[in-house]
C-alpha cells in the first residue's frame, strides 16, 4: 500500500462508514482527493492501493481522475500558478497575463520550472469573471490581476525562504 | 396492474414497470440507444423521448415509471421535434463515413437518422476528430468518432460479463471508451464474452477485427442454428453469403464459408448473448472434411462402405459402439433404432476442454463441451466406458475417441466429419456431416430442446449419419448377408 494511502487509512474507514453498502464506487472521488492534497498529485501506486482496498476496479478510478481536469496524476512544483482564459478575463487581459508569466518563468503552459518551484496552467472559468482577470495560486484567488501585480506575487515566492509557500 | 395510455390507448402495466418497457411488450414503437434489455438505465442517449398530456416538456421514457392512469404520448409534434434535434446532437461529431463503415444496414443510428432526422448536419463547426482504429481487444476495434457514449459496452462488461474492462475516459466531447491503463489494458482479452459488445453497440463504433471490411450484411442471410460448443447449447445464427450474391470469382468457399455468427436471443438458454467461442463456431467446423468413404483406407462408393459394414456387423456377436454427444436428437434416435438392440452403447466426450478455455462460469459456459450429452446418456445409460473380452466390432461415431485404447485386432467402424489419421486405420470409414449441413435438435443440459437448421449443403461425397444408421439397420445377429 502507498505510504499516503496508508496514513489516510484510519480517515477513510471513517468515510467508509457514512455511505451505504454497496457503495464503494461512491468513495472513489473523496480519497482521490484527500491524496491529491497531501501528495499534489495522484501517484499510480494510490490507485493501485485505493483498488486493493476498496474493490473497486481500476477503470472507475481512471474515469474520475480523467473526468475532473483538476487532478493531476504526474508531480507538479511546489507553487501552481492557474490563469483563467474564459471569456471574462480574456476581455481583460488574461491572454497577455498568461504569456507573460509563461515567458518570465520559461515555461510553456502546462509546464514547470526547471527548478520544480512553479507549474502554470490555464483553467476555463474558475467563477471569478466579476473580478477578472484572477490568477489562483495554489489554493488561493488573486482578482483583477495585472502583469504588476504578477510580477510581485512571483518575486515574493521565487525563493523557498521568501514569500508565503516556503 | 396500474393502467397506463399510450396516445389515447390503455394497456396494463406491472408495477416495476417503465413506460419503455410497457411499450415494447406491446408494439408500440418507442425508439432507443442507450437502453438495453438486459442492462441497467443510464438515460444518456434522450432519444426515448415522450410526452406526459399536458404537459409542455419531454421525458425519457426509458427511465419514467408506470403510474395509475399516465397518459404518454409517444410521437406529438414536441416529440418529433425534441428527436429530431437529439438527432442532430448526436451526429454532431459522428463522422457519417456509413460508406465505409461495417455496421451500415443493421446501425440503429443509421435507421434513426432516416427515421427521425434525414437532414444534413447544421452545425457549422469542425467535428471533433477522435482515433479512428482503436485495438482494444484481440478481437475488437474501436472506432472512436463513430461512436455515441451510450455506455452500453461499459455496462455490459460491468454488469454482465463482469470483466469491468472498459469506461468512459475524459468528458464532453473528448470522451473515449478506454480501457484502464496498466495491467487492465488486457482484460478484455480474457472477457470470455466481449464480442457481444460489438453486438450491442448501436452503431459502428465497436467491430469484430477479423471481420473488418470483409463483408457487407446485405450480402448475407442468417440462418436460425444451435452452438455445439458445450452443453449450453446456445442458440445462434449463422450467416453466410446469399445464394444469390455467390461470388463467381476468387475462392468458392467464401460461398460456404460461415462469415459470422451472432446470438439468436432464446431466454430459456442464452438470452442475448453467447461467448466468444460460439463466434468462433468456423474454428470448429471448417476444420478439413473428410470427403470419401473409405475401405481400409482406400477410397470406395459409398455403398461398397455400407455393404462392408453390414457384413462386419452381420458376423459380430458382440458389437460395441462409442456414441457421439455431438449427434442431434434425430441422429441419436436413428442409431438406437437401427442398432441399439445390436450393441453395447457408451456414449463418448467428442470435445473435452481445450487447453485455456473457460472451462465453466455462472453466466453460459458450461463444463460439458458437447452439445447434445444429455439427450445421449438419456437414451444410452451413464456408463464408463469398458470392453468385455469378447468384444468383436466396435463402432465409434464423431470425434475424442483414443483408438490406440480400443481392443487389439477388433475391426472398426468409424464415422467422422473431419480428416483425420484414424480414418484410414478403421475397417469401414464414413465421411458425415456436420450439425450446420443439416436439420434437427440438440437438448442443452438443462432439457431445453433447440432446433438447428441447414445453413449449406452437404459437400460432395460427405453423407448424413442418420442415413447410414438407418441403412445399417435389420442386420441380423451372427448371419453374414
Ligand atoms: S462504443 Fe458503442 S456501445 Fe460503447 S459507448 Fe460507444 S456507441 Fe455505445
Ligand atoms: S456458452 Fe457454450 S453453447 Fe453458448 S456460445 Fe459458448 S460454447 Fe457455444
Ligand atoms: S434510451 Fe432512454 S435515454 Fe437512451
Amino acid at each position: 500500500m502507498s505510504s499516503i494511502v496508508a496514513s489516510l487509512m484510519p480517515e477513510f474507514e471513517r468515510l467508509r462508514q457514512r455511505f451505504p453498502e454497496g457503495f464503494d464506487s461512491s468513495m472513489t472521488l473523496p480519497c482521490l482527493r484527500r491524496i491529491q492534497e497531501l501528495r499534489g498529485h495522484v501517484a499510480d501506486e494510490d490507485i493501485s492501493a485505493l483498488v486493493q482496498w476498496l474493490g473497486v476496479p481500476r477503470i472507475q478510478f481512471e474515469e474520475v481522475l480523467s473526468y475532473y481536469t483538476q487532478f493531476r496524476r504526474r508531480p507538479v512544483g511546489q507553487v501552481r500558478l492557474e490563469i483563467c482564459r474564459n471569456v471574462s478575463c480574456s476581455l481583460r487581459g488574461a491572454e497577455r497575463l498568461i504569456g507573460h508569466v509563461c515567458q518570465r518563468l520559461g515555461v510553456a503552459e502546462g509546464g514547470t520550472t526547471s527548478d520544480g518551484r512553479f507549474t502554470v496552467t490555464t483553467a476555463e472559468c474558475l467563477g471569478s469573471c466579476g473580478t477578472a482577470p484572477v490568477m489562483v495560486v495554489d489554493d488561493e484567488y488573486h482578482e483583477n490581476m495585472d502583469i504588476e501585480k504578477a510580477d510581485r506575487l512571483i518575486d515574493a515566492m521565487s525563493h523557498a525562504d521568501g514569500g508565503r509557500g516556503g | 396492474m396500474p393502467q397506463i395510455f399510450l396516445d389515447g390507448q390503455a394497456f396494463e402495466a406491472r408495477t416495476e414497470q417503465t413506460v419503455l418497457q410497457v411499450a415494447l411488450e406491446h408494439g408500440v414503437f418507442i425508439p432507443r440507444l442507450c437502453w438495453h434489455p438486459k442492462l441497467s438505465v443510464a438515460g444518456n442517449c434522450r432519444i426515448c423521448v415522450v410526452q406526459v398530456e399536458g404537459r409542455s416538456w419531454v421525458e425519457i421514457a426509458c427511465n419514467m415509471p408506470v403510474s395509475e392512469g399516465l397518459r404518454v404520448l409517444t410521437d406529438s409534434p414536441l416529440v418529433r421535434e425534441h428527436r429530431k434535434a437529439t438527432m442532430q446532437f448526436i451526429t454532431l461529431n459522428h463522422p457519417v463515413d456509413c460508406g465505409i463503415c461495417d455496421k451500415a444496414g443493421e446501425c440503429t443510428l443509421q435507421d434513426y437518422h432516416v427515421a427521425f432526422n434525414g437532414e444534413a448536419s447544421i452545425s457549422r463547426e469542425p467535428k471533433v476528430q477522435a482515433t479512428k482504429f482503436h485495438r482494444l481487444s484481440e478481437r475488437i476495434t474501436l472506432d472512436n468518432e463513430r461512436c455515441i457514449l451510450c455506455t452500453r459496452c461499459v455496462r455490459f462488461t460491468r454488469e454482465v460479463s463482469k470483466s469491468n474492462a472498459l469506461g468512459v475516459k475524459n468528458r464532453g466531447d473528448h470522451s473515449l471508451i478506454r480501457p484502464a491503463e496498466g495491467d487492465d489494458v488486457r482484460l478484455l482479452d480474457d472477457d470470455a464474452y466481449s464480442e457481444n459488445i460489438v453486438d450491442i453497440c448501436p452503431v459502428g463504433a465497436l467491430l469484430s477485427t477479423r471481420l473488418l471490411y470483409k463483408e457487407r450484411v446485405w450480402y448475407l442471410q442468417a440462418t436460425p442454428s444451435v452452438c455445439p460448443g458445450c452443453a449450453r447449447g446456445c442458440a445462434i445464427d449463422v450467416w453466410h453469403r446469399k445464394p444469390e450474391w455467390k461470388l463467381r470469382t476468387l475462392d468458392a468457399r467464401h460461398n460456404t464459408a460461415i462469415v459470422r455468427v451472432t446470438p439468436r436471443d432464446n431466454p430459456a438458454v442464452n438470452g442475448p448473448w453467447i461467448c466468444n467461442k460460439g463466434r468462433d463456431l468456423a474454428l470448429l467446423l471448417e476444420r478439413p472434411r473428410a470427403d470419401a468413404a473409405l475401405r481400409k483406407g482406400r477410397a470406395v462408393a459409398l455403398d461398397e462402405a455400407l455393404a462392408a459394414a453390414r457384413e462386419l456387423i452381420g458376423r459380430a456377436r458382440h458389437p460395441v459402439a462409442l456414441v457421439s454427444s455431438w449427434g442431434s436428437d434425430e441422429e441419436l434416435a436413428a442409431l438406437d433404432d437401427a442398432l441399439g438392440d445390436r450393441f453395447t452403447c457408451f456414449v463418448k466426450d467428442d470435445h473435452l476442454p481445450a487447453d485455456g478455455e473457460v472451462v465453466e462460469d455462472d453466466l453460459l459456459i458450461r463444463a460439458d463441451k458437447n452439445p447434445n450429452g444429455r439427450t445421449a446418456r438419456a437414451r444410452f445409460g451413464h456408463q464408463a466406458l469398458q470392453f468385455a473380452p469378447d468384444t468383436d466390432l466396435v463402432l465409434v461415431w464423431g470425434e475424442g475417441c483414443d483408438f490406440g485404447r480400443l481392443p487389439r485386432g477388433v475391426p472398426v467402424i468409424f464415422l467422422n466429419a473431419f480428416l483425420a489419421a484414424e480414418n484410414g486405420h478403421a475397417e469401414v470409414f464414413f465421411p458425415t456431416s456436420v450439425h450446420t449441413e443439416r436439420d434437427g435438435h440438440f437438448t442443452n443440459a438443462d432439457g431445453v430442446r433447440s432446433a438447428f437448421s441447414r445453413c449449406v449443403d452437404r459437400p460432395t461425397g460427405v453423407v448424413d449419419a442418420e442415413r447410414v444408421f438407418r441403412a445399417l439397420a435389420s442386420v441380423p445377429a451372427g448371419v453374414a448377408p
